[in-house]
């Protein structure tokens, strides 16, 4: 799934052009990305730095007018992946076999949350979800940041993770379920019922 | 007759209720696969329930989960560091 990058021959003024009017404007939702993968707002901002200073030295591989956002996201999920988990050494928790077993399993129509309702989350106007969203492994967490947070397209999210897009559709589902589950356990607490919808 | 499904891979696999809906949701459905889904919600009670659900998930994630902003330092940090690369 290698891309062919043509390389382009920017002056430091287009560089400068190009990094203050494509890449700039997505720092709040780069800083968003990097905070929900490391959980760390310190983390966060080095991460941050980090993939802005990388997009600096490769801006020659960006071709102007094309997807800055998901140019910048590929590049600190991998400063993500080979930085800052090497240097936690956060293993990867995900049982990839697992989830497309389950995913191609007769199970995946079964109603996991059933006593999860609309209702319920109506109340909750506190960090449940963000609680909820936080607690999933960080791939699962990845693609609804990806997905649901910032509007990637499937497309996109598979550049973004260098991922086929079926797996994108897998995880994607997976991951949906364990954040259904976690909030139907916040409704509990919150004195819901588990009554069938 | 059963209505041709829009949503058939290449492959021929006739896909999943909770497929079709992911779909929909995501807004990944052409016109075709979104008349079939509206018609099929009308005969299927898990996906007009779960419909609801998921998109009311969606929402409070996009609303509540995404909008703050980065440090106001971290641009100047990145700036100076950049022109340190290329001094103007």
């Amino acid at each position: 799934m290698e891309e062919i990058v043509t390389r382009q021959n920017y002056s430091d003024k287009e560089k400068n052009e190009i990094f203050d009017s494509e890449f700039m404007p997505h720092i709040n939702s780069m800083y968003n990305f990097g905070f929900r993968l490391t959980l760390d707002r310190d983390d966060a901002k080095d991460l941050v730095q980090d993939t802005y200073l990388k997009a600096y030295r490769f801006i020659e591989s960006f071709q102007r007018g094309t997807n800055a956002k998901a140019w910048l996201f590929r590049i600190l999920k991998n400063s993500f992946i080979n930085d800052y988990r090497k240097k936690t050494k956060e293993p990867s928790k995900v049982d990839y076999q697992e989830v497309e077993t389950y995913y191609n399993s007769e199970d995946v129509n079964r109603q996991i949350t059933p006593d999860l309702r609309v209702e319920s989350l109506k109340d909750m106007i506190g960090d449940e979800i963000s609680n909820a969203l936080n607690s999933l492994d960080v791939d699962f967490r990845t693609v609804i940041i990806l997905c649901d947070l910032e509007g990637f397209k499937y497309e996109e999210m598979a550049k973004i993770l260098d991922i086929p897009i079926g797996t994108v559709r897998s995880r994607l589902h997976r991951a949906r379920n364990l954040l259904k589950e976690k909030l139907s356990e916040y409704a509990k607490s919150m004195g819901y019922k588990n009554t069938e919808l | 007759m059963t209505p041709h499904n829009p949503f058939i891979l290449a492959d021929g696999k006739k896909p999943t209720c909770m497929e079709m809906l992911q779909v929909i949701i995501d807004g990944e459905a052409n016109d075709e696969q979104q008349e079939y889904f509206k018609n099929h919600m009308d005969r299927c009670l898990p996906c007009f329930k779960s419909y609801d659900l998921d998109m009311a998930i969606k929402r409070l994630l996009k609303s509540k989960c995404c909008g703050g902003e980065a440090p106001v330092d971290l641009m100047e940090q990145i700036k100076t560091q950049i022109n340190q690369i290329t001094p103007s």
